[in-house]
């Protein structure tokens, strides 16, 4: 499995990755289609565009941090 | 809540790289989509994330605890507190997942990784086996340590006086719980050692055993059986 970085993607990059996977931007958070901010389910909070990490499985959009990775590994049993 | 989308996808190319992140046409956007689809791809973050998250799962003490507690809630908060002791060099990083502990798991969620963290359920998994004689009496401890938090430890805090965490001490002892703590992490490390002697004197049916690191003073009094 291929890792990449968000990290180190340009904005209009990242822009244009969301777009391609059916979702936006207000340039802070990630937005869907309705336009409502998208939520990490593990925790709970908005993701923004400069935080954010997309692993597969129904497209799933996480703020990039230890706690919610370690919640979709574990449901997921997934361990990259 | 609703917010305005961003349609202009030119605005910044070349911005990203003036700062040496990589810019992707939208051809090579279309296949890296593509490759995600088909589950061979994942867009990560930073990669310290996975490895942080990866690392908790590797030691002794997970594997320990993953034989003794059975409750997957417990031992996610468990994970929580290795997590915040991998981190624990790092302020910000630590100061961040706290902050995200507390929103998600609540105060008690927070406590126990806490009680993780600082070593507190290994040591008091010691003081246990002096005296157990079973692998089920092991396991119920443990879960009714980490369930029943507040009956079992007092988190001292900066606002807290040495009336304030006697009175809350003696509130605990009079339950007679087999062993119970007081901790205090930086500037309440202070407040702990300065109470010390007077909680001891009060509580003469326990032992005190200290544990002393650095920035933490930590107090388990142990039943005199």
């Amino acid at each position: 499995m291929e890792l990449i970085s968000l990290k180190e993607m340009s904005m209009p990059s990242k822009i244009l990755l969301l777009k391609e996977l059916g979702y936006g931007t207000d340039g802070e958070y990630v937005l869907d289609l309705e336009g409502n901010k998208v939520i990490d389910n593990y925790i709970e909070i908005p993701v923004r565009i400069d935080n954010m990490v997309i692993l597969p499985g129904s497209t799933i959009i996480l703020d990039d941090n230890e706690i919610s990775i370690m919640k979709y590994m574990e449901d997921s049993g997934d361990d990259f | 809540m609703t917010s305005n989308p961003i349609t202009d996808f030119g605005e910044g190319i070349g911005k990203g790289l003036a700062k040496g992140l990589l810019e992707y046409s939208e051809s090579k956007i279309k296949s890296l989509v593509n490759l995600f689809r088909e589950n061979k791809l994942k867009f990560i973050g930073d990669r310290k994330t996975i490895e942080v998250a990866k690392e908790t799962k590797k030691s002794g003490e997970w594997a320990f605890y993953k034989t003794y507690v059975s409750d997957s809630e417990l031992l996610f908060n468990i994970r929580l507190g290795l997590l915040l002791r991998k981190v624990e060099s790092d302020t910000d990083r630590l100061d961040n997942l706290k902050s995200k502990i507390r929103k998600k798991y609540g105060i008690k969620g927070l406590h126990i990784a806490y009680f993780v963290q600082n070593g507190v359920l290994n040591r008091y998994v010691a003081i246990l086996l002096d005296n157990l004689d079973s692998t089920e009496k092991l396991k119920r401890k443990i879960s009714d340590v980490l369930t029943n938090i507040e009956k079992h430890t007092i988190f001292v805090d900066s606002r807290y006086s040495e009336r304030q965490l006697i009175k809350d001490s003696m509130t605990i002892a009079a339950h007679n719980p087999e062993i119970f703590i007081v901790s205090g992490i930086y500037s309440a490390a202070k407040i702990v050692r300065e109470s010390k002697a007077s909680i001891k004197e009060l509580l003469k049916k326990y032992k005190l055993e200290e544990m002393i690191t650095g920035m933490k003073e930590i107090l388990f009094f142990k039943l005199i059986i």
